[in-house]
């Protein structure tokens, strides 16, 4: 591969994968507001109440008290998930056996870029080579390790077979394969040599690019480029999942943005056609009239 | 116990969809001493009669009571219908009070299958893969793959799009989305944040607003008739008088108090939201709040208008727009009394309709501030505002969490501070609090007593709950001992009735069941003793 092709490529993917995010991102974030769904525990309740799942209407006239938010909890609740993904280890022990190692690896791969980019960037890095190499290898290790082990359950576990397409291995199977090349890339060349590939190329020399990293970089690409279209959004679905559903315990009070987007989805047309909701009115109109069936007569 | 069938493949999978497998009786879960030997009777099957009439889901049970179609063209018709129902599920017109949650539970599972063992019904039946929480959701992901989304025809088997729509897949869609409570305990273990249970409302939600279908006591007979004669019980004004003066006169009777039950006072500082089930099924919650809330001197009133003087609203089950006129009515009633604030009774589902969820649909013009009941009775109780004596609560008592009132609301400790401050023999169910099971007739089940489906929901749905309360009282399980299961939700109450009854859980182990307040009343001093009654009903 020649040098000449990396820097488009890099860029193509860049622009693919963020703008594929954050249109996935958008697309949740611009949704309008719904009725609350909260659901306990909510971790940003104070203790001792966040123990219990307790929240602010255990309190007599909730809505005199100020209202007590602990970010220290949402942080806990959050770095214990990402951390040592608590839940799974708690309620799918075996499958954690192998999520574990995978997410662990995506971290570690997800570093060692960044350490690469900025190495690119001529920073000194507290890092050097060696230890980036050491991220590549071990994070490139960890996913190919844990694609394997999580395909061997998607396709042997009785309880996850059924529920695994073609696609999902495929999937797996295209992780194990970069998991694999990032060792071996990191074994073959060595992470100094990344930085100095891409170094060059930006500054506009001609670097001959060897295939394993030529194919890392090719299939790393197009992995970064599929992702956003995919359900491995969970990364920052889980986000909006959390904050804004089940942890959405936000009381409605006069004038506030709530009180403006609540008027502006009243005013939404309906045209569901079931006969006791009465097509063809606004939710305000169809929420406060009932329909001939109601009446006495005939929808 | 040996599990249900699983399928060995996603072909299998589909086939589960519309090949019919009862509950096997012998694959339930195993209960406790003295229930050993317990042998259940298979669930009954549907008469020919009926059967010809009236569609049942892939385990043989019908809920929703769907209409045997006339011929194919009006299946086909049916079908068409769905599929745009399901387009304007995902329009913030026709949806914009779940499209966020709907689309994120939609879009992000990664069918880990960790919310499974959470699931009291998947589980108590002996892991069904139909009552699995993934399994109705995901044909609902598979149909919207596969019709919806652009290119979804494109290799559907490689990319999992492998259901094909048809009248059969979309009754047992139908049926399915009434096997399941929507008690969210699988949601709380969803490593991602995927709420099975929401998508299974939806479901109800898209086949009663675009096709009319649902099951009929939660619309025909439940907010029709709520919305029309006042009250889901059929209770209409002149109704409401006569129990009213009946249970003045039984307070009188059973306590020596001379109690006026408070109606349409303007300006009062609560309007109490009952379920009406209570005046006609349990009046003695009804007198027992009356008790309480006059000796701690609280200023109270309840309503006599339409709608008013019933706190049920089981839209929240399955339909947005009959969930948004009774909360609205709920609201102007409260409203235009001009009451301080209104207070939920002892009804899980109203709680949940009446504060979180009508926080975000009532406009500033009819806001009033709402309070639960447990943390009115808390205070009173805590505080000391009337005379206790925890003596006379001298038996075991374990606690029921409604899931509406914990998992979906966070008040968890005002209704163990009152029992612990009463019955000095109050002991936990394990798990409890937010962690809780549902009893199993949660969503509306507790009141469908049609066709098959009291059968499975004895069976199968309240089957872990019932497990749970022998194991609670595991150390006095035997009859001479009266025991107390604090239910404090009506319907709750009324699958505690039906679970208590199937199990013969009277006779055999001496188990009652019943509210909270009645406890409190049985402990006042001031009130005559033996306010529990302990008889079943």
């Amino acid at each position: 591969m020649t040098s000449t092709l990396v820097l488009p490529w890099v860029a193509l993917v860049l622009v693919v994968f963020v703008a594929g995010s954050i249109w996935r991102a958008w697309r949740y974030a611009r949704a309008p507001m719904h009725l609350r769904w909260d659901l306990y525990p909510v971790a940003h309740e104070p203790a001792p109440r966040r123990d219990h799942g307790g929240s602010y209407l255990e309190e007599r006239e909730w809505w005199t008290r100020p209202r007590e938010r602990s970010l220290l909890g949402e942080a806990v609740f959050m770095a214990e998930e990402i951390l040592f993904l608590k839940g799974v280890r708690a309620n799918n022990r075996r499958l954690w056996w192998g999520s574990f190692p995978f997410h662990w690896g995506l971290y570690l791969l997800v570093l060692t870029t960044v350490g690469i980019f900025l190495g690119v960037a001529g920073w000194r890095l507290p890092l050097d080579s060696g230890l980036l190499s050491l991220g590549a290898l071990t994070g490139g290790g960890l996913v190919l390790a844990g694609s394997v082990i999580l395909l061997v359950l998607r396709s042997t576990d009785p309880k996850l077979r059924p529920y695994t397409a073609p696609v999902d291995r495929l999937n797996l199977l295209f992780l194990a394969l970069f998991g694999a090349l990032c060792v071996g890339v990191a074994v073959r060349y060595g992470l100094g040599h990344v930085v100095t590939v891409l170094s060059g190329v930006l500054r506009g020399h001609e670097v001959r690019v060897g295939r394993l990293l030529a194919a890392q970089m090719a299939v790393g690409g197009l992995f970064l480029m599929y992702m956003p279209f995919t359900r491995m959004v969970h990364f920052f679905a889980k986000y909006f999942t959390y904050h804004d559903v089940r942890w959405d315990d936000t009381p409605m009070e006069p004038g506030s943005p709530l009180a403006d987007r609540l008027a502006a989805a009243l005013n939404y047309g309906v045209d569901w056609s079931a006969g006791h909701v009465r097509t063809g009115k606004t939710w305000a109109e169809v929420a406060t009239t009932l329909p001939d069936e109601e009446k006495g007569g005939k929808a | 116990m040996e599990n249900a069938p699983r399928p060995a493949s996603r072909e299998e999978l589909n086939r589960f969809l519309t090949e019919h497998e009862g509950v096997d009786p012998r694959r339930l879960v195993p209960l406790p001493f003295p229930y050993e030997d317990w042998e259940d009777a298979p669930i009954p099957e549907l008469s020919e009669d009926k059967r010809s009439r009236i569609e049942v889901g892939p385990d043989g049970v019908a809920a929703a009571q769907i209409k045997v179609p006339a011929d194919d063209e009006e299946r086909d018709r049916r079908v068409a219908a769905f599929l745009e129902g399901l387009a304007k599920l995902f329009t913030k017109e026709n949806n914009w009070t779940f499209l966020q949650p709907l689309m994120l539970s939609m879009e992000n599972c990664v069918k880990c299958q960790t919310c499974a063992e959470a699931c009291p019904i998947y589980t108590g039946s002996g892991r069904m893969e139909a009552y699995r929480p993934t399994f109705r959701a995901e044909v609902l992901r598979k149909i919207v793959n596969r019709y919806l989304k652009p290119g979804g025809r494109i290799l559907p088997g490689l990319r999992g799009n492998d259901v094909e729509l048809s009248w059969d897949v979309l009754v047992s869609l139908a049926e399915l989305s009434y096997r399941c409570t929507l008690c969210r305990r699988c949601a709380q273990t969803c490593p991602v944040g995927v709420d099975n249970a929401l998508i299974t409302r939806e479901i109800r939600k898209l086949f009663s607003q675009e096709l009319g279908i649902a099951m009929p006591e939660l619309h025909e007979t439940g907010t029709i008739k709520q919305l029309t004669v006042g009250s889901s019980t059929g209770l209409n004004p002149a109704g409401l008088a006569d129990i009213m003066e009946f249970a003045e006169e039984d307070i009188q009777e059973k306590t020596g108090l001379d109690i006026t039950m408070p109606f349409d006072v303007e300006g009062a500082e609560y309007l109490v939201m009952h379920n009406a089930g209570e005046f006609l099924s349990w009046p003695e919650n009804l007198q027992a709040f009356a008790i309480i809330l006059e000796l701690a001197g609280v200023s109270w009133t309840l309503s006599s208008e339409l709608v008013g003087y019933d706190s049920v609203n089981y839209g929240l089950f399955y339909d947005d727009v009959q969930y948004s006129r009774i909360a609205l009515k709920h609201y102007e009633v409260a409203r235009k009394l001009g009451v301080r604030k209104m207070m939920v009774g002892e009804c899980g589902h109203a709680h949940k309709a009446l504060m979180p969820i009508a926080d975000r649909l009532i406009p500033e013009q009819l806001r009033v501030r709402t309070e639960s009941c447990l943390v009115v009775l808390e205070d009173i109780v805590v505080n000391e505002k009337i005379l206790l004596d925890p003596s006379r609560n001298d038996f075991p008592v374990t606690l029921h969490d409604p899931c509406n009132i914990t998992r979906s609301m966070g008040i968890v400790e005002p209704q163990r501070k009152i029992l612990r401050k009463i019955a000095p023999r109050f002991r936990e169910m394990e798990p409890h609090g937010v962690h809780n099971y549902c009893c199993g007739g949660g969503s509306g089940f507790a009141i469908c007593q049609s066709m098959n489906f009291p059968d499975w929901r004895t069976r199968v749905s309240g089957r872990l709950k019932f497990r749970q309360i022998l194991e609670a009282f595991s150390d006095c399980i035997e009859p001479e001992t009266p025991k107390y299961v604090c239910a404090p939700c009506s319907n709750c109450k009324g699958q505690m009735r039906d679970l208590l009854n199937y199990y013969e859980a009277w006779d055999r182990c001496g188990i009652l069941y019943g509210g909270l307040v009645e406890l409190i009343v049985n402990a006042m001093v001031d009130v005559r003793e033996g306010f529990v009654e302990w008889e079943m009903h």
